[in-house]
């Protein structure tokens, strides 16, 4: 039964090229805009190497420091604070504190060069899973003891030292010279998290200024022992900013945030919705599925029309079908198969152009270091889009045709 | 002959219903990017108010110091002198034609915003702290009254210079300079002692905005030091002199990093971070267009071949090739006007609503007529080819047909 209706589906998709050509061209590039999109989404906050614990790993990012009388400042955590209270947590099995990256720059020959420098400890290392090319990570000690060792990533090596291995070689970077320890691969540029071109120690800043501080440009990474205890590290870490001791209670009194995923974050940044506790991607989610649906409302609205200019064309055998017995059911399902094909193999077009298209954003230089990959999450996405897209659009022309009457049809008119 | 049309068109409204959401959803994205498109072009031919040419900025980075620690008067005056030695140092380079000290840099977003007072009234404004250089290192214009002077060290009020959109928006048509704009209750006083042409700090792509700069004193009560100083280089100084100027900057305040860049560089880089969103959405907005201009052609010519008997009956009763273009492109743009009429009543819902206030007038009405003029160019581009067809029809055969 399937069988002859894919025959059939085939037959008429060959027959009338032009309309074929319209429904693949629309279908195909509407599901290229939505895996571009899927893809950036899942660049920046899916779990990716080198966050391969991702599932047992809380970030605190943004805390929201208050007062009755002098209002709010939202700013990234400072040394102080992250030392003295996320440290400290309970329960957690590591913790490491690194600084937002900042620009740095270096002269060779002359000429300046920028790279991101990010400054962090030990443990940092030891949470994400670097694919070290040479070398090693610097370690706690070095965090301790003040030495000025770096760890790059490829591109740094090959702009400072061609394509010879650069460990044991020295850097300089803003006026300080770091022997390098290790290379790692390119980290991309939006995963916040580990990215950086230089990964040095904290203790290596130019003044130790930052000890004092309780805003600053410091980012936590709190490692759980096991994904069921992150309810608890959550709960713990609210609990500890209602302990948090200020060094000048005049000017700011009380902390509010969580320890959460980058998502979690970002979607509390646009919902506003910072001191409440519960998760806020629910609703972000909410929002992008609205987002996506409204976008594919014209390319459907387009099939659709096309699909029922077409259906005139088959009345006749519609006529005969039903002439012979067949139910609207059965038509209804035999056109919604014939269209679900149809989109299928737009589908398919639409995944060879996104992987073209990812390619070509990937390699124009505009996200420094993207590599975009369409990973397994991304294809199902794809495949989901596409399926719902060929019953969307499929069911209401095949059930404006299977209402047709069969004398009516098989005069041939409409 | 409308009314005919519209005949027509009713007499086959299950087929246009469809056509109709589609030419309203079309105009709609149309309508979103075209509007964006007219806004940021609105934008971009508004003067500077400033050149960007030989002038570098240098951010000074000191490990991020924040309002949340107390900070005691000697650090202040430490941090303060810093910012004068790195401006005393500028001055030995013949390079260097002017440099002044600042708080938010040129072509960077994120800025520092607050309100000024009169009689009353109240206007929101971006602020910026400069050093007296500022305005030779900008090339500011001056509209009238004067600009800071070493002198004014010595005033009991803090001299404020402004633009000349704030100056509209807070005194009308009165003359500013010299009146108090600083908030009612504090003791000391504000008061303009110029007015410039204007200062788009964020650069062209960004509306025009409110300014307001202050005076930076660098006397230590009450003062920081400067973020970012901006420096004015002689025409063709090479490259290298940064790593020569950094240096001897690194060698005046050894706490602090120092990164320069021409604001040449930074101009294209927000430029660059700005445009790519823009051109993503109208691409999406160009592959939306094409798809419906496939379709409308798919829908009309089997429209066309489905009334092949109509159209020939109405050759064989004398009806010229003119006349089955008429009626083809008509119905079409009955259709096509149908959806833009629910589309327009929807779009004029944001000047009444006073949603999206950021549009001008001008902006809104050249995006909704550009719109509507694209969309109706595309229905008839669409229909010429498929019209075509049912004017090639031959009476004989079309009677024929069945």
């Amino acid at each position: 039964m399937l069988k002859s209706y894919l025959k059939i589906a085939f037959k008429v998709l060959l027959r009338r090229k032009f309309y074929t050509f319209i429904s693949l061209f629309g279908i195909s590039l509407t599901l290229v805009v939505l895996m571009v999109a899927v893809a950036l989404f899942d660049h920046t906050f899916g779990a990716q190497p080198p966050e391969t614990k991702a599932d047992r790993t809380l970030g605190v990012f943004l805390v929201k420091f208050t007062h009755p009388d002098r209002g709010m400042t939202r700013a990234f955590g400072g040394y102080a604070f992250l030392d003295r209270y996320v440290r400290t947590l309970p329960n957690v099995e590591k913790v490491s504190l690194h600084s937002f990256p900042t620009t740095a720059v270096s002269y060779k020959n002359g000429a300046r060069m920028t790279s991101w420098l990010k400054r962090t400890d030990g443990e940092f290392w030891q949470i994400l899973d670097f694919d070290f090319l040479e070398g090693g990570p610097f370690t706690s000690e070095d965090e301790k003891n003040h030495n000025f060792v770096a760890v790059i990533n490829q591109t740094t090596r090959k702009r400072f030292f061609g394509d010879e291995p650069a460990v044991g070689k020295f850097i300089e970077v803003d006026g300080q010279r770091f022997r390098v320890a290790g290379v790692v691969p390119d980290v991309p540029i939006l995963r916040i998290v580990p990215f950086a071109d230089i990964w040095v120690p904290i203790s290596t800043s130019k003044t130790d200024a930052y000890r004092k501080q309780f805003a600053g440009p410091f980012m936590a990474m709190i490692l759980a022992r096991s994904p069921a205890d992150l309810d608890m590290i959550r709960a713990e870490y609210r609990s500890m900013l209602t302990r948090v001791e200020f060094p000048d209670p005049r000017l700011y009194n009380k902390a509010e945030g969580n320890a959460e995923t980058l998502l979690e974050t970002v979607a509390r940044m646009l919902f506003l919705t910072f001191e409440r506790g519960e998760s806020p991607v629910k609703r972000l989610m909410a929002w992008l599925v609205f987002l996506v649906v409204l976008f594919m409302l014209l390319p459907t609205v387009n099939l659709v029309n096309i699909n029922v200019s077409r259906i005139r064309e088959r009345s006749s055998e519609i006529g005969v079908r039903k002439a012979f017995g067949a139910s609207s059911l059965t038509l209804v399902g035999q056109f919604v198969v014939e269209n679900v094909l149809l989109t299928l193999v737009g589908g398919l077009i639409g995944f060879v152009l996104s992987f073209a298209v990812l390619h070509l954003i990937g390699s124009s230089g505009l996200i420094p270091y993207a590599q975009f990959q369409l990973n397994y999450r991304i294809f199902f996405v794809g495949l989901g889009i596409t399926l719902f897209f060929g019953l969307f659009s499929g069911v209401y022309p095949a059930w404006k045709m299977s209402r047709l009457h069969p004398a009516v049809a098989l005069r041939g008119r409409g | 002959m409308a009314k005919h049309l519209l005949k027509l068109v009713w007499n086959r409204r299950r087929t246009n219903i469809l056509i109709v959401i589609e030419i309203f959803f079309s105009f709609l994205v149309l309508f979103v990017a075209v509007t964006l498109g007219a806004y940021y072009a609105h934008n971009y031919r508004q003067p500077l108010g400033f050149s960007y040419e030989n002038v570098w900025d240098i951010s000074v980075g000191s490990s991020l110091q924040t309002d949340i620690e107390p900070t005691s008067a000697e650090q202040k005056t430490a941090r303060v002198n810093i910012t004068k030695r790195l401006l005393a140092a500028m001055r030995d380079f013949p390079e260097i034609e002017a440099s002044a000290g600042l708080d938010s840099p040129v072509f960077a977003i994120g800025s520092s915003s607050g309100s000024l007072h009169y009689k009353g009234r109240r206007a929101e404004t971006t602020f910026n702290q400069v050093t007296h250089g500022f305005k030779d290192v900008m090339g500011l214009q001056l509209v009238r009254g004067r600009w800071f002077e070493d002198a004014d060290d010595a005033l009991n009020w803090d001299p404020v210079v402004i633009n000349q959109q704030l100056a509209q928006e807070l005194f009308g048509s009165e003359d500013p300079l010299g009146k108090n704009i600083g908030d009612p209750k504090d003791k000391r006083e504000s008061r303009v002692v110029g007015v410039i042409t204007d200062f788009r700090e964020n650069g062209e792509l960004f509306e025009p905005e409110n300014y307001a700069f202050t005076r930076r004193k660098l006397t230590g009560v009450s003062d920081d030091l400067s973020p970012h100083i901006a420096i004015k280089v002689r025409p063709g100084t090479p490259a290298e002199f940064e790593e020569k100027l950094v240096n001897t900057l690194s060698a005046v305040g050894k706490d602090f990093s120092y990164e320069i860049k021409p604001l040449v560089e930074t101009r294209e880089s927000l430029l660059r971070v700005c445009m790519a969103p823009l051109i993503a959405a109208g691409l999406v907005a160009a592959f939306l267009m094409i798809m419906v201009g496939l379709g409308l052609i798919g829908v009309v010519w089997q429209n066309v071949t489905q009334r092949t008997t109509e159209i020939g009956l109405r050759r064989a009763l004398g009806g010229t090739a003119g006349s089955i273009y008429t009626q083809v492109l008509g119905e079409l743009v009955v259709v096509t006007s149908i959806g833009l009429v629910i589309g327009t009543a929807l779009v004029v819902q944001l000047p009444i609503l006073g949603i999206a206030t950021f549009l001008s007038n001008e902006v809104y009405l050249t995006g909704l007529g550009m719109s509507l003029a694209l969309i109706y160019l595309l229905t008839l581009l669409c229909g010429l080819y498929p019209s075509m067809m049912a004017t090639k029809i031959q009476p004989a055969e079309a009677l024929h047909y069945e």
